[in-house]
C-alpha cells in the first residue's frame, strides 16, 4: 500500500504531475497504460479514506482509461489533415495547471514575506474575546431581573387551543321522519321543544332546514307562538288544517 | 530641492489603517493649502523615498510602503516575531495549497466563474471559494452572461494588501506552456516538492509491479 498523506496532491491533475515529475516523463508522449495503472492504485487507496475527494480522482481515471482505449483504435483526423493525439486535451489541461501552480509556489514565497510585516490599525483586527466591560452590556440590571421577565414569558405562554372535529351523521331526510313522528304523535309541537336536548349546533340547524323543508311540502304548517323566540308547528294534511 | 509637503504627507499616511492614494494626499492639501498648491505624484513619490532614507539612517522600525494603490506605514521586517506576540492576527494560519492554487488562478483569469476555476483545478472548489471569501481576498463581481449566469470572482484590495503587492500588475508572471517544457527544472522539482521516504516507497512498489511492454 502507499504511504502518501493525502494533502499533497491537490486534485487528480496534482497527482498525475507528480507521476509525471517522478518517472521524467515528457508530457508529450505519456505512456497512458502505466500512468493509468498506477492512478487506479491510487484511486484504490483513497476510496477507503474519503469518498467524496476519490469521486474526482474516479473521474480522471475514467478519463485516462478512455484516453487508453482511443489510443488503441486508429487516430482520427483533424480538418489539416494531421493526426490527432488523444492524449492532447490531458496535456493542455496538465500544463494550464502546472502554470498556476508554479504560480501559487511564488504566492506563498510573498505571503510568507508579507506576514512580516505589520500596519497600523494592525491589532484592531484582532477579536476581542474577553469582553470586560459589563456596564456596557448590562446596564442597570441584575439577574433577578433577567430571571422574572423570563418566568413572565414562561407563563405567559398558553397552550395551543385544539380544535376537534367531530363529525355527525344526520341528514335532513332523517329529521324530516323525525318531526313527521312528532307531530303525528303531538299534533302541535313548540319548535323548542321538538328542539330541546339537542347538543349539536348542527342537528337544530338540519332540523330547521327539515321543518322549511315540511313547509314546502305542505306537509306542516307553522303558526306564531305565546313564548318569544318561538313558533309553533301543526300537522297540515295534503295543506289543508286538520 | 526640499519637499516641502513631507512633513504633511508622512503625517496624512500615518493617519490612516488604510492605503492611502495620491489622489487623496492631493486633495487634503490642495483642500487646505488653495488649488494653486504645487503637488503632483512625483512629488509625493520623491518626498516618501526622502522619508524613507530618513527613517533608515535614523534606524527607525517603520517605513513607508507603495501597497494596494496607495501608501501605508508598515513595520520592519526584524520585529515580525515581537509583535506577532501581542497580535493574534499574524499568527493565524497561513493559506493552504489549494488556497493559494485557486487564488492564483482567480488573479489571472478574473473575473472568472467557478466552472472555469474548477475545470482548471480538476476539483470541486466551493469549500476554498467560500473560505476566501470569507477571507475577503476574494469577491463576488457579477455574473456572466452565460447559461445559469453563474457568478463571477475577482480579488479584493486585501488580496493586494496580503500579498504585499501594488497593483495586479505586480503579479508573478505565469510562465508560457513552452517556457515550462523547455525548463530542466520541470524534471527535477520532484526532489523539492516530494519528501525522500514516500518517494522510495513509491519507487519500490511500482519497480516491482512494472511490466515494460506495457508502456507505449
Amino acid at each position: 500500500m502507499y504511504k502518501i498523506r493525502l494533502e499533497h496532491f491537490e486534485g487528480p491533475l496534482d497527482l498525475l504531475l507528480f507521476f509525471i515529475k517522478r518517472d521524467e516523463i515528457n508530457i508529450y508522449d505519456i505512456p497512458i497504460s502505466k500512468i493509468t495503472k498506477e492512478f487506479l492504485e491510487y484511486v484504490n487507496y483513497i476510496r477507503m479514506l474519503d469518498l467524496e475527494t476519490a469521486g474526482e480522482f474516479i473521474l480522471m481515471a475514467s478519463t485516462l482509461m478512455h484516453i487508453k482505449v482511443r489510443m488503441l483504435l486508429p487516430r482520427e483526423i483533424d480538418e489539416k489533415g494531421e493526426e490527432i493525439d488523444p492524449r492532447a486535451d490531458l496535456v493542455r489541461a496538465l500544463l494550464e495547471y502546472k502554470r498556476y501552480k508554479e504560480v501559487s509556489e511564488e504566492l506563498s514565497f510573498l505571503e510568507s514575506n508579507q506576514r512580516k510585516i505589520s500596519f497600523r490599525g494592525n491589532f484592531s483586527a484582532d477579536p476581542i474575546e474577553h469582553p470586560n466591560e459589563y456596564g456596557i452590556l448590562l446596564k442597570n440590571i441584575t439577574v433577578y431581573d433577567i430571571a422574572k421577565a423570563f418566568r413572565k414569558v414562561i407563563e405567559g405562554i398558553k397552550p395551543e387551543p385544539v380544535h376537534q372535529i367531530r363529525k355527525i351523521n344526520i341528514t335532513i331526510e332523517e329529521q324530516i321522519n323525525f318531526i313527521i313522528g312528532k307531530i303525528e304523535e303531538y299534533t302541535n309541537l313548540h319548535f323548542l321543544t321538538l328542539v330541546h336536548g339537542m347538543k349539536e349546533k348542527i342537528r337544530v340547524v338540519i332540523t330547521f332546514i327539515a321543518i322549511l323543508e315540511l313547509v314546502k311540502m305542505q306537509r306542516i304548517g307553522l303558526r306564531e307562538s305565546s313564548n318569544f323566540n318561538d313558533f309553533v308547528i301543526y300537522k297540515l294534511d295534503n295543506g289543508k288544517h286538520l | 530641492m526640499e519637499n516641502i509637503y513631507k512633513n504633511i504627507i508622512e503625517a496624512l499616511i500615518f493617519s490612516s489603517d488604510e492605503p492611502l492614494t495620491n489622489a487623496e494626499i492631493i486633495k487634503a492639501i490642495k483642500g487646505i493649502d488653495g488649488e494653486d498648491a504645487e503637488i503632483t505624484a512625483e512629488d509625493i513619490s520623491s518626498a516618501i523615498d526622502l522619508l524613507n532614507q530618513e527613517f533608515e539612517s535614523s534606524g527607525r522600525a517603520v517605513k513607508i510602503i507603495k501597497i494596494a494603490g496607495g501608501y501605508l506605514f508598515a513595520t520592519r521586517e526584524e520585529f515580525a516575531k515581537y509583535i506577532g506576540y501581542l497580535s493574534s492576527e499574524k499568527t493565524k494560519r497561513r493559506l493552504s495549497q489549494a488556497a493559494l492554487e485557486t487564488l492564483a488562478i482567480i488573479a489571472y483569469k478574473q473575473p472568472i466563474t467557478k466552472p472555469e476555476l474548477e475545470s482548471i483545478r480538476g476539483v470541486n472548489s466551493d469549500y476554498i471559494l467560500a473560505t476566501l471569501l470569507d477571507k475577503k481576498l476574494i469577491t463576488i463581481s457579477g455574473r456572466a452572461e452565460t447559461i445559469g449566469r453563474p457568478l463571477l470572482y475577482t480579488t479584493t484590495e486585501e488580496f493586494l494588501k496580503y500579498f504585499g503587492l501594488n497593483s495586479l500588475s505586480d503579479l508573478p508572471k505565469p510562465r508560457e506552456i513552452e517556457e515550462i517544457m523547455q525548463d530542466e527544472d520541470f524534471i527535477e522539482q520532484k526532489n523539492k516538492i516530494m519528501m525522500n521516504a514516500v518517494e522510495e516507497t513509491l519507487e519500490n512498489e511500482t519497480e516491482n509491479e512494472e511490466n515494460p511492454d506495457e508502456t507505449e
